[in-house]
């Protein structure tokens, strides 16, 4: 339960059993090798040692990994294959492995096919855009009847150009004609952004000419990429176009018949990604001449097979025991009901190494809140089946499948609330049978229906917050006596316990007339006993002055627990708001009355109304159970901040090895 | 003839129509809220179109106040009948609580979810740099949304006390 244990791992060997031992280690995938950088700049150290590493091969590899991927994102975007809704890792043994990775030359020749197939794509692609821009520059000239390559005569200047859409032509034209009046003009077209001039400028004129054109912010614009008439450049250009695009189709196709070759791509992305990890794991290790050097974390229950492995190599070794306070990297471990909601843990953070999981002791509460707070019995089913669907079809791992698994508890959670308040679908059947039947057809909820009693459950979810908290602030307790401070656990938790159980039972006694008078006086002394307790300790950590205000404030806190307490209110608000927001969707199918109309009406409301309440619910269900444990829970008790641990592993993204357990 | 306008205009019916109206207002913060943490999640998609899903459940957490609002309407319309066809005679007495009954969601669902869309729109900016950290964006979010389940529940137990 909870935090693995870590022993630290030293391991001396000879150089040239290193490659085989990092293969070996990679597949146990149990150790964590941790950097050495502190021991280079370590006087002792460093006249002994330099940092091994080998970043030419990694970056090599890298290379290849990286044209193999972008050769497999080209299939996938042009295969016609169906992508599945949850991508998962293919499960192979090692064997087959090896007989794909037989054929590694030829793979690699695919993935090279491929990717000159993508280049050549690319490339037809960027002509497509050229010639479709030249076509559009072409279009404002369609009416000029006069050959491109034609750009003067002994005497005449041909100047195409445009001036701006504001310009007004005419103004342009007159001007011309006055200040250069044997220039020919031609208004050959206009959009929107600008006027389309041809000018024949005399050579003489030239200069007064050019004058106008500055004036009229003229642009002149040129084509020395065309020849002859402008409609046949047209004309070219959308023939150009139209081949390109049948090669581009063509190319598709080609690329199309590749996409069996997708997963020994695959196999080939992953076994270069494992050859670039073991080189890449490298720069962590130290070396001398001969041997080298590394450390590393190994769970406790993972040592043996290590040790064993280290053997075999004959290298020497050593496992401790992390010293008392030494930070080590965390592993949860967890029993199969409690594992999942470790997924909630790390959406949080992790625990400190010294700290405490505090996951078993949640996960029935986070259960039990996501079904109160969704509290349907037809939807708690619908998630059930959905999740149980989900874990058969895909091979899940990681966080995922946590996910997946708790989101399975869950739904069984909220079938159970979802029977006890008398939900199914909100009021669906009583409302059907009223509609459609003209009976009266009532499914009795098992314990009560909170809509009718309220106050009821207002008080059980405050009742269940209060034992939530308590374990929480038990918890920091258990934790003051583990660190040696059982006197901090009696005034930050102890006299808490008194004051809040104490005012209860005052209050249930005084207000409610619940107990006698008893219970009622040794409440009373409780919560006096618990107060005068928090003032004199609250201050503690204090001096002088500090000490008797702190103690005031820490007495100030008791509004915090009551916040946190009615923070449990939403169990109510939440589950009510499933069961009425049902209840509006059968209420407006049911509108159409009976008949067939009605029962279409209804069929419609049903679908797109429970499915809409479904999803908005779940979330926040979701959500605000998450909440609850992580502001009030949490709150009390919780220290994070701890790294995960990362083992040397097979880390990859398409294939995973499996091995026969020896 | 005033009076008769008067007494037309304010009865227990037509006080209760009100506090059905009031209630259902509540969607105007839901509107914006999800709005605005619209705005953000486009910014973000556009960036990365990955991360559509991750965005969209952050921008459906401001969402809520206007179901609440919905909610308690619906409440009150089962209440006086309004949905039946065959609505219930109420004193003023019944009509005012009633009324009175749809402010606390209508009013806290307008403010809570402006405020709430604001901090799901810089959840959303959260997971364009660190989607692995959404649950944080949305335990932020939901904050918010406690004033607004804590304004449910007092319209909700208003609504429960009136007896029609």
């Amino acid at each position: 339960m909870s935090i693995a244990r870590m022993e630290k791992l030293t391991v001396i060997g000879l150089s040239k059993d290193r490659d085989s031992l990092m293969e070996e280690l990679m597949r146990l995938g149990v150790v964590q090798i941790t950097a050495q950088d502190a021991k280079l700049t370590d006087d002792e150290w460093r006249e002994l040692v330099a940092a091994d590493g080998n970043e030419e091969a990694v970056a090599k590899w890298e290379g290849q990994i990286s044209r193999v991927a972008q050769a497999i994102e080209t299939l996938q975007k042009y295969s016609d294959m169906k992508k599945p809704l949850i991508r998962t890792r293919l499960a192979v043994r090692q064997r087959d492995f090896d007989r794909v990775m037989d054929r590694e030359v030829e793979i690699r020749k695919k993935a090279d096919h491929v990717l000159s197939l993508s280049d050549q794509l690319t490339e037809v692609k960027n002509r497509i855009n050229r010639a479709e821009t030249q076509k559009l520059s072409l279009l404002p000239w369609k009416d000029y009847d006069l050959s491109l390559s034609l750009t003067e005569t002994k005497t005449v200047r041909v100047v195409l150009g445009a001036i701006p859409a504001a310009s007004d032509p005419e103004g342009f034209r007159s001007e011309l004609e006055e200040k250069a009046p044997d220039t020919e003009s031609e208004l050959v077209g206009s959009d929107k952004d600008q006027h389309y001039f041809a000018l024949f400028l005399l050579k003489a004129e030239e200069e007064k000419a050019n004058e106008v054109l500055r004036d009229f912010s003229f642009s002149r614009i040129a084509f020395p990429e065309f020849e002859g008439m402008v409609s046949q450049c047209i004309e070219s250009c959308e023939k150009e176009t139209e081949e390109l695009l049948q090669q581009e189709s063509e190319l598709i196709k080609l690329i199309k018949t590749e996409e069996q070759y997708e997963p020994d791509l695959e196999f080939l992305h992953d076994g270069l990604v494992m050859k670039r990890d073991r080189q890449k794991i490298r720069s962590r290790l130290l070396k001398t001449e001969s041997v080298f050097y590394l450390e590393g974390w190994v769970p406790r229950m993972a040592v043996d097979r290590v040790e064993m492995l280290l053997r075999v190599k004959e290298c020497w070794y050593e496992a401790v025991e992390a010293r008392k306070g030494e930070e080590t990297p965390v592993l949860l471990l967890n029993n199969a009901f409690n594992s999942p909601f470790e997924s909630v843990t790390r959406l949080y953070a992790l625990p400190d190494s010294r700290g405490l999981d505090p996951t078993p002791f949640f996960s029935f509460f986070y259960a039990l809140f996501f079904g109160m707070m969704l509290s349907d019995a037809a939807y708690g089913l619908i998630i059930t089946i959905a999740t149980l669907i989900i874990k058969k079809k895909f091979r899940l791992e990681g966080m995922m499948k946590k996910m997946i698994s708790m989101f399975f508890y869950c739904g069984i959670a909220t079938i159970f609330w979802g029977v006890m308040f008398g939900g199914y679908f909100g009021d669906l059947i009583t409302v059907v049978a009223d509609t459609f039947f003209g009976k009266e057809v009532v499914i009795q909820p098992l314990w009560f229906n909170p809509l009718e009693d309220p106050m009821t459950l207002l008080i059980f979810s405050f009742i269940l917050g209060t034992i939530h908290l308590f374990l929480g602030m038990g918890l920091s307790a258990y934790m003051s006596i583990k660190d040696g401070r059982p006197l901090d656990a009696l005034f930050d938790v102890g006299f808490w316990y008194l004051l809040l159980v104490g005012l209860v039972m005052f209050l249930c006694g005084k207000m409610a007339g619940l107990l006698g008078p008893v219970p009622t006086n040794i409440g009373m002394w409780m919560a006096v006993i618990g107060a005068v307790g928090i003032l004199l300790t609250g201050g503690r950590d204090k001096k002088g002055f500090g000490r008797i205000t702190g103690g005031l404030g820490s007495l100030y806190n008791i509004t915090s627990y009551l916040s946190d307490v009615l923070s449990y209110s939403r169990l109510l608000a939440l589950g009510l708001a499933t069961g009425v927001i049902s209840t509006v969707f059968n209420t407006l199918g049911s509108l159409a009355g009976g008949g067939v109309l009605g029962m279409f009406a209804m069929l419609i409301a049903f679908v797109v109304g429970h499915t809409y309440n479904l999803a908005i619910n779940s979330l926040g269900s979701f959500v605000h159970s998450c909440r609850l444990q992580y502001v009030e829970f949490f709150g009390k008790f919780y220290e994070s901040g701890g790294e995960a641990f990362d083992p040397f592993s097979e880390n990859t993204k398409y294939i995973q090895i499996l091995r026969e357990e020896k | 003839m005033t009076t008769e306008v008067a007494n037309l205009i304010f009865n227990g019916n037509t006080l209760a129509y009100l506090g059905i109206a009031i209630a259902a207002i509540a969607g105007i913060g839901s509107a914006y809220g999800v709005g605005i943490a619209g705005q953000a999640a486009n910014g973000v998609v556009a960036e990365d179109p990955g991360k559509f899903g991750q965005a969209l459940l952050l921008q459906a957490l401001p969402g809520t106040q206007g179901i609440y609002g919905l909610l308690i309407a619906f409440l009150i319309m089962v209440k006086i009948g309004a949905l039946g066809g065959d609505p219930k005679d109420l004193t003023i007495m019944q009509g005012a609580a009633l009324m009175m009954a749809g402010i606390p969601i209508g009013l806290v669902g307008i403010f809570s979810g402006i405020a709430q869309g604001k901090t799901a729109a810089s959840g959303i900016m959260l997971i364009s740099k660190r989607p692995e950290e959404i649950a944080k964006g949305m335990v932020y979010t939901a904050m918010v949304e406690t004033y607004a389940v804590l304004a449910l529940l007092i319209s909700f137990l208003m609504w429960m006390s009136v007896a029609v």
